[in-house]
């Protein structure tokens, strides 16, 4: 354990912008959701009421529990703090621990004063010290906005809870891979496969299914309404084990290894004879999970929708929701969720170009494409092969949901197209990860991070909290513009067009900029 | 002479650390050249322009006959480049990166791959994440060596090997010499340098202090001599062509101009000699002249 407040301090160091920006994201959500609800809905009871009855709502959001001010706030943006801060938690978890053990920072560390722990908790007790500190700071910020004291500190213990789980998840995957991308991926996987669980005990009403959810053990303790934070037991079991687990495995393996031990390969190759091939070895893994990943989705989610009840298009909450995911009075609630859904899939589909495309920093960073480039190979061949994969990976992961969801759904060919539709806007945001790597490499990865997060939360929380219209977001995300082909607008071409010709400027431009600069 | 590197006046500055401040090379086709400096004079950076991954702020830069930034894709055509920190792709094994690199240069001779897989004693099953240092050098080293490419780019290829692989290194040079082609060799191993290289070039903060052969190099540099002497040698320690003198008892020894030999060896004659060694200066004197001088100047 020796050096581990050194180690700290420099995780602590290397945070300091990142983990404020995100506590302040958080905080935002969840506090000025209350601000939003307090002027914008005149009769909390009715509002209560009709969202109740809408299980395409409840699926995203829960429960549910309490028809006050601050019980619908939290109602509508707990999950997604919950889901974001597990993502985070990973993440940094990773970073830290992994990601120093690959880069071999960690053997220079390990060779010095440092214990062999001492990496793994330094990343640990910054990552968890900070999701203490989010559940904190949002407990007070609750209050600070006229929520009950009660309600608010259970609120934080449940976000607290959520990012210790994580973290918890996280550390385990790091110990288990080689490469911090892999462990991102296992833990990832495991924060998907908790949300489609809260999910689908949400949207089908079994409720029960939420016990083997992380982020549903979190919704389980039901702030201002029952505050049953006893639920948390829950959680911090799971973490101490995961914990514990992270530990004896960290403490049985080699620095810089994994547990599975590495296998001989082969000793040439003829199949290895372009960047394109290259970028294949490097690219199919990622797209591999992210196909597997939204097939299972789709089928689930799918699967949902034959289970969605009808509800009257009465009341004014009941009336927005039709008129942002139908375009025909004859649209039912089955197709307002099923776009819904292919929607938030096109949403989260955004991650994957870019993340395709920050292979391309990483290659650069770690000094691999000096040497690629030292052969015969433009700046552009090399760009253009990892492109390939993020542009039509894109088609091929929506692809992947669309069909397995038509299919559960009985709508195969609907529901196809609807998220076929989405590939252009996921294109503006390649077309973001490349002119940020053409203009901005060293701001690469955190363009990217926030170019996701903003899409992803600017149309459906953060505009209304900052006061923006939901409508106004058009203008700023790509993906409200698209035809609802699967609710009851004929599809047309001017938003796909207009979205695949913004992707192919922002490409070309950016490409443009990488042929002009240094390799750094 | 035909040139293949000709460098004039290079001018790179990172924000406002000027890493190279109007440095001059020139290497001839077929010979293979020394490239010296202490850490940091810039060595890495200019074979980084030479390749067209960094662009000059000014100067000019010729490999094999065009530019280096504009026709990048045509001139790697003929050159292999082996980097100083050798990063490989993880999951790829050490014969599959030797394969693609030798590719996507216009192919390999496998003979020779295989020649050198023995030499260097390295296995190309294994994944190049299991590598240590010198084994990823090795990777770097056997895809260039078994490349046809005219010049080789090689930036401190032996700072991970051992000394029997950096054997194995020196004599695959002088193989290559031999075959004609040209060698730009980046190095600290002074032994390599002065058995490899034809001429050297020695930089310092940016820019070139000295260039030219070995043979002529060691004509600037100093002799040292150490001397018994009959008495203590005490007025001769005021001689002001005498550098780095140490006197013990009657010891003396000290650095001398090859130019001041015959003066300073008549004052010895004078005192009375006893023993006399005078070292032919080396590479290694040479060298930390400049390096030492570059420390003051810091
Ligand atoms: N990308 C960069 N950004 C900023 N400064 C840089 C960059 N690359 C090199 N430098 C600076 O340029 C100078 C020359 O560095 P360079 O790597 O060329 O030295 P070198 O002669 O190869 O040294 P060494 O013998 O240690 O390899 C150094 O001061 C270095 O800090
Ligand atoms: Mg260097």
């Amino acid at each position: 354990m020796n050096g581990t407040w050194t180690l700290t301090k420099l995780v602590l160091k290397r945070e300091r912008l990142v983990v404020p920006l995100w506590l302040l994201l958080l905080v935002a959500l969840a506090a000025g959701q209350v601000q939003r609800y307090a002027t914008g809905i005149p009769d909390m009871a009715a509002f209560a009421r009709e969202m109740a009855a809408n299980r395409a709502l409840t699926a995203f959001a829960g429960e549910v529990h309490s028809a006050t001010l601050a019980g619908m706030a939290v109602w509508k943006n707990a999950d997604a703090i919950y889901t974001i801060l597990g993502l985070i938690m990973i993440l940094t978890v990773v970073r830290h621990s992994r990601g120093e053990e690959e880069s071999g920072r960690a053997e220079l560390a390990g060779a010095g004063v440092v214990g062999r722990l001492a990496p793994l908790t330094a990343a640990l007790s910054v990552t968890c010290g900070s999701a203490v500190l989010a559940g904190l700071l949002t407990a007070a910020a609750m209050t600070a906005v006229g929520a009950d004291a009660a309600g608010s500190l259970a609120f934080g213990a449940a976000i607290t809870a959520a990012g210790l789980v994580f973290a918890g998840m996280g550390a385990v995957a790091a110990q288990l891979t080689q490469t911090a991308r892999t462990a991102i991926g296992v833990a990832a996987l495991g924060l998907g496969v908790s949300y489609v669980l809260r999910f689908l005990a949400d949207g089908s009403g079994v409720t029960a299914l939420k016990w083997l959810s992380p982020q549903g053990w979190s919704h389980l303790v039901r702030p201002y309404g029952d505050d049953n934070v006893a639920v948390l037991l829950l959680s911090l079991a799971f973490t101490a084990a995961a914990l514990a687990l992270a530990y004896r495995l960290l403490v049985r393996r080699d620095l810089g290894h994994g547990l599975i031990p590495e296998r001989s390969g082969p000793a040439a190759s003829d199949r290895l004879t372009s960047p394109l091939s290259l970028a294949w070895r490097l690219q199919k893994g990622l797209l591999g999970g992210w196909i597997a990943g939204y097939a299972i989705a789709g089928l689930v989610l799918g699967a949902l929708a034959t289970s969605i009840e009808e509800v009257a298009r009465q009341g004014a909450a009941v009336e927005e929701f039709f008129r942002r995911y139908t375009a025909s009075p004859e649209a039912t609630m089955t197709d307002a969720y099923l776009w819904l859904i292919v929607l938030s899939l096109g949403y989260v589909s955004a991650l994957y170009p870019l993340l395709a495309l920050l292979r391309l920093r990483n290659e650069e960073t770690s000094g691999r494409a000096e040497l690629l480039l030292s052969a015969p190979v433009s700046r552009v061949r090399w760009v253009a092969g990892h492109l390939l994969f993020a542009l039509a990976g894109s088609i091929l992961v929506l692809a992947a949901a669309g069909l397995t969801m038509g299919l559960a759904a009985g709508a195969p060919g609907k529901v196809l197209a609807g998220a076929l539709v989405q590939v252009p806007a996921t294109w503006v945001l390649a077309g973001i990860g490349v002119l940020a790597f053409g203009l901005l490499p060293r701001a690469a990865v955190a363009i990217s991070w926030a170019a996701f997060l903003f899409v992803n939360l600017f149309g459906e929380m953060l505009g209304p909290i900052l006061g923006i219209d939901y409508w106004i977001a058009k203008y700023a995300v790509p993906y409200p513009n698209l035809p609802m082909v699967v609710s009851g607008e004929p599809f047309t071409a001017t938003a796909v067009l207009s979205m695949t010709g913004l992707a192919a400027a922002l490409t070309v431009t950016g490409l443009a900029a990488v042929r002009r600069r240094a390799l750094i | 002479m035909e040139l293949a590197i000709e460098v004039e006046g290079l001018v790179k500055s990172f924000g406002r650390v000027r890493a190279l401040d109007g440095l001059d090379l020139s290497v001839r086709t077929g010979e293979v050249h020394g490239f010296l400096g202490p850490n940091g004079a810039g060595k890495s950076t200019t074979i980084r322009t030479l390749l067209g991954l960094l662009r000059a702020d000014s100067g000019r830069t010729v490999l094999l006959g065009g530019d280096p930034w504009r026709e990048a894709v045509d001139l790697h055509r003929r050159l292999a480049y082996v980097p100083g920190d050798v990063s490989l792709w993880p999951g790829l094994t050490g014969g599959e990166v030797i394969d693609l690199l030798g590719r996507l240069r216009g192919g390999l001779d496998r003979a020779r791959r295989a020649e050198l897989l023995e030499r260097f004693e390295l296995d190309p099953r294994k994944k190049a994440r299991t590598y240590s240092k010198g084994n990823r050098q090795k990777v770097a080293l056997v895809a260039a060596f078994a490349s046809d490419a005219e010049l080789l780019i090689l930036d401190e290829p032996t700072s991970g090997l051992d000394p029997l692989m950096e054997a194995v290194f020196q004599q695959c040079v002088a193989e290559e010499k031999e075959r004609g082609r040209t060698v730009l060799l980046s190095s600290h191993i002074l032994s390599e340098v002065e058995a490899l290289c034809d001429r050297v070039t020695i930089i310092r903060r940016g820019s070139t202090v000295e260039t030219g052969p070995l043979s002529q190099l060691r004509g600037l540099a100093r002799s040292r001599v150490t001397a018994e002497l009959a008495s203590p040698p005490n007025g001769l320690t005021r001689m002001p062509d005498l550098h780095g003198v140490k006197v013990d008892g009657n010891r003396i020894s000290f650095e001398v101009d090859r130019t001041r030999l015959d003066a300073a060896l008549a004052e010895l004659i004078r005192v009375g000699v006893r023993d006399l060694t005078c070292a032919p200066p080396s590479l290694e004197d040479l060298f930390l002249r400049h390096y030492e001088s570059a420390k003051a100047e810091r």
